[in-house]
């Protein structure tokens, strides 16, 4: 009597395909204006990353005899990079959408087949994670095609091998993510987990670590340099990756090699129909079990982690109710703070330190930023030519201050919104909620400037900058740390979303994507502004650097200030 | 009808559910009650089989929920105390949605889900989005798509939170009405007044045992004392806390 596992697939694809829709309706019915500002915005990234891709590939092919290799080794590189990225990314999504999803324990009461809820979600899953590798490789393509003078042909067999090739570290993420959820409590899998990844990071650091080169084989040797980088390079040549599939396909097709292409088709096919049987097939009771296990543990790192290290206490009321936490001790220091905002603070600090799930992404995020500085020592300050000292200065400036952006539009964004359903316990209190944002406004630039700061000092040192070039752009930081937290604050009050918890999605929604596009513009247009002004350019005066310098803090002031004003006011006509 | 046979639960070293044993027969309206964290709501999702049990088994009008759980769950609705609907939806999309899985007719979906809908007064709400209601107007949409398929065991967890008083009576006489028509009905609330009401039999869980089972009479006399359930309620937690305590 219960439904065929096709046809109930069908009703979840249906009600899922029509809820999209209605969501997409309601943001493009919410204000044509910010929404044709978005779309404005994915067009100029889509033309702006064609272009530069564009402009590198036309310069790497012309180097003399190795251009078209260096082009291909290049392919090879970037699409190895976005495997490992669409395998963790893949593992995260699947994971929260299996087991940290409230229409999971939905559809397991339902007289479906956990096959089937598994097969949804993970086709769900394969196709968020998936999206924005489509987004970021789309230009690339469109730039080889061009630089190589393919056939229009290229695009869609193109097309074809991608969609091939997304879907196997889907498979990964599924399969990893339910090896995750029912292995999770256990020690030794949490402990050799653990080993595994420093391990496998400790290899990668030595096999990856970048060698120095000097000036003076740059200019006699540069053979030998080219074929150290090849040799460094050639991990992603491995047969058996699949991103090694899919660039040979897109270059051998790009030179009508057809029958390679299709070998390279079939292997990502056969690789594909083997594991989508496995997948599709398989996973109900393991899906399953690993529900059952996940709903038994609640949060499991929360529970091991402060369940593990307390005794039951003697007296609990006394300890409960006792001496002072850390927490309150150190901002007891911060004495001119009032009692009722500093109550605030350690509030916002607990429940965000407790979430593992809010820090636990900023990891990663800082794990690629430690790869970036680490690597940053390699560029040799004896660079003569200005232009290219420059050049990285500025982009360099570009890299920590898109860092922060990603860290205001993540965490501070959602920080009205997250308060949510607690307004009833801050609203209602004597502290009144302008002040609650004030707070929260501080201790957001507060922190993000100790990180984004010390990430510019950090960065300067490695690039072997002089003190006052230093000193320059941490000031822009300190400026840019003051705006981007305003700007997120405040379009957090204006576009709260109250009915999320998480704060992936409270982002992910109209208001965190218009901050995300309202802040890249606010830095590009900063940045260019600080670069034709610079004081090191070329023809730079007094005059030039005071114009630039006034042009960037009005627009700081614009970006940073209105938003967080117009927020404030708005709490005062705010309904709940 | 519902048999819960030795039903253990441990979470690392607690035991949540420590052993219940529990028949209920066709036709029975059943209330749990007990004090927070007791292990009603873990009991439950054993029952309807969203967590294995350590140890025993459940059986849902005849099926193993874990060895038969697509039998067992055509047969069975759950409502928990939040009850998940899908937010774009309008509570007519919704109850179709629901009555194509438990493979309804149209008609019948449009006939059974009419009748629901006026009895429920949910009317004004038909076509309007799920995501734009009070909770007590998702709940009774929660209640009604679950009604739909003419469950033979009915599971509900806090039915009446979030109602008024005139649709608290509603979910009461629709509960009552398909009860004596032989719907098997499982309701855990901390009200002691809709399990006066309703009940048949009321059963009280305390630090995952059922330390009483039976009328309102039998539970008077377990407890020694003709009094109001209430009463009989607290004095059969506590008097189980202490022999927990001497244990």
């Amino acid at each position: 009597m219960h439904k065929s596992p096709t046809s109930a697939f069908g009703l979840l694809a249906g009600v899922h395909l029509r809820q999209n829709w209605r969501r997409l309706s309601g943001v493009l019915r919410q204000s044509k204006l910010l929404s044709g500002t978005i779309f404005v915005f994915l067009f100029g990234y889509c033309w702006l990353s064609f272009a530069i891709f564009h402009r590198a590939m036309q310069f790497i092919g012309a180097f003399p005899g190795l251009g078209d290799l260096l082009v291909e080794r290049m392919l090879f590189i970037l699409f190895a990079f976005l495997f490992a990225l669409l395998l963790i990314s893949n593992l995260v999504i699947t994971y929260s959408n299996l087991f940290r999803n409230r229409e999971t324990s939905f559809l397991h009461s339902l007289p479906m087949d956990p096959n089937t809820i598994f097969q949804w979600k993970f086709l769900e899953s394969t196709v968020v994670a998936s999206w924005a590798f489509l987004f970021l490789i789309a230009p690339m393509l469109a730039a080889y095609g061009l630089v190589e003078g393919v056939a229009w042909s290229f695009y869609p067999m193109t097309l074809l091998m991608i969609l091939m090739f997304v879907i196997l570290p889907g498979f990964a993420g599924g399969w990893g993510a339910i090896g995750l959820a029912r292995y999770m409590d256990r020690r030794q899998f949490q402990y050799s987990l653990l080993a595994i990844g420093v391990l496998t990071l400790g290899a990668l650091a030595f096999w990856l670590k970048t060698e120095q080169i000097t000036d003076d084989m740059l200019e006699t040797r540069v053979m030998l340099v080219l074929d150290r980088l090849l040799k460094n390079t050639q991990f992603s040549q491995f047969a058996f990756l699949p991103s090694y599939w899919l660039a040979s396909g897109v270059i051998a097709w790009s030179e009508g090699a057809t029958s390679s292409t299709f070998f390279f088709i079939l292997v990502l096919l056969s690789y594909g129909l083997f594991l989508g049987g496995l997948t599709m097939t398989l996973p109900g009771h393991p899906f399953y079990e690993a529900s059952s296990a996940v709903q038994s543990r609640g949060s499991s790192m929360g529970w091991r982690f402060w369940h593990r290290w307390r005794k039951t206490p003697d007296d609990p009321l006394a300890q409960a109710f006792g001496k002072p936490s850390w927490i309150h001790r150190c901002m007891q220091l911060l004495f001119w703070i009032p009692s009722d905002r500093r109550s605030v603070l350690v509030k916002d600090v607990r429940v965000f330190w407790r979430d593992t799930s809010q820090w636990g992404q900023s990891l990663l995020l800082f794990g690629l930023l430690a790869a970036y500085i680490i690597n940053l020592k390699n560029f040799s300050a004896r660079l003569n030519n200005s232009f290219w000292i420059h050049l990285i200065a500025y982009l360099n400036l570009g890299a920590c201050s898109l860092n922060l952006a990603t860290l205001t539009t993540r965490f501070v964004f959602p920080q009205f919104s997250l308060e949510g359903k607690r307004l009833w316990i801050v609203g209602m209190a004597p502290i009144g909620l302008n002040k609650v944002i004030q707070i929260k406004y501080t201790l957001a630039t507060l922190v993000s400037l100790i990180l984004t700061g010390a990430l510019i000092v950090l960065s300067c040192y490695m690039l072997r900058m002089p003190v006052s070039q230093m000193i320059y752009f941490t000031l822009v930081i300190l400026v840019m740390s003051l705006s981007l937290n305003g700007l997120a604050m405040g379009l957090g009050v204006i576009y709260p979303n109250f009915k999320e918890d998480n704060p992936s999605k409270i982002v992910s929604g109209f208001g965190g994507t218009f901050c995300l596009v309202m802040s890249f513009l606010y830095i590009v247009g900063g940045i260019l502004c600080l670069a034709i002004g610079s004081p090191w350019a070329q023809h730079a005066t007094l005059f030039k650097t005071a114009l630039a310098w006034g042009a960037f803090c009005l627009l700081s002031l614009l970006i940073g200030y209105l938003p967080y004003r117009i927020g404030i006011r708005r709490l005062r006509y705010l309904e709940i | 009808m519902i048999e819960l046979h030795g039903l253990v639960k441990t979470f690392g070293e607690l035991r949540a559910v420590d052993g219940i044993n529990l028949t209920i027969p066709k036709g029975e309206f059943f209330a749990v009650l007990g004090p927070n964290a007791a292990g009603k709501t873990t009991t439950i999702k054993m029952m309807v089989g969203l967590i294995k049990p350590t140890e025993g088994f459940a059986r849902v009008a005849g099926y193993d929920i874990q060895q038969q759980p697509l039998k067992a769950r055509e047969r069975l609705a759950y409502v928990p105390d939040f009850p998940f609907l899908y937010d774009k939806l309008t509570p007519v999309e919704f109850m179709q949605f629901t009555g194509q899985l438990f493979n309804i007719d149209p008609d019948r979906v449009r006939t059974q889900g009419s009748e629901l809908a006026e009895r429920f007064h949910l009317e004004p709400f038909l076509n309007k989005s799920i995501e734009g209601l009070s909770h007590g107007t998702r709940q009774r949409v929660a209640i009604a798509s679950a009604l739909l398929h003419d469950p033979e065991v009915f599971v509900i967890d806090e039915p009446m939170v979030g109602l008024d008083p005139q649709h608290a009576r509603i979910v009461k006489d629709i509960l009552k009405e398909r009860s004596q028509k032989g719907m098997t009905v499982f309701l855990s609330t901390h009200q002691l007044s809709v399990a006066e009401e309703l009940a048949d039999r009321i059963g009280i869980i305390h630090q995952g045992r059922l330390v009483a089972v039976g009328t309102l009479k039998d539970l008077r006399e377990q407890s020694g004392h003709d009094e109001a359930l209430e009463s009989s309620f607290l004095r059969l937690t506590s008097e189980q806390a202490a022999t927990d305590a001497e244990i």
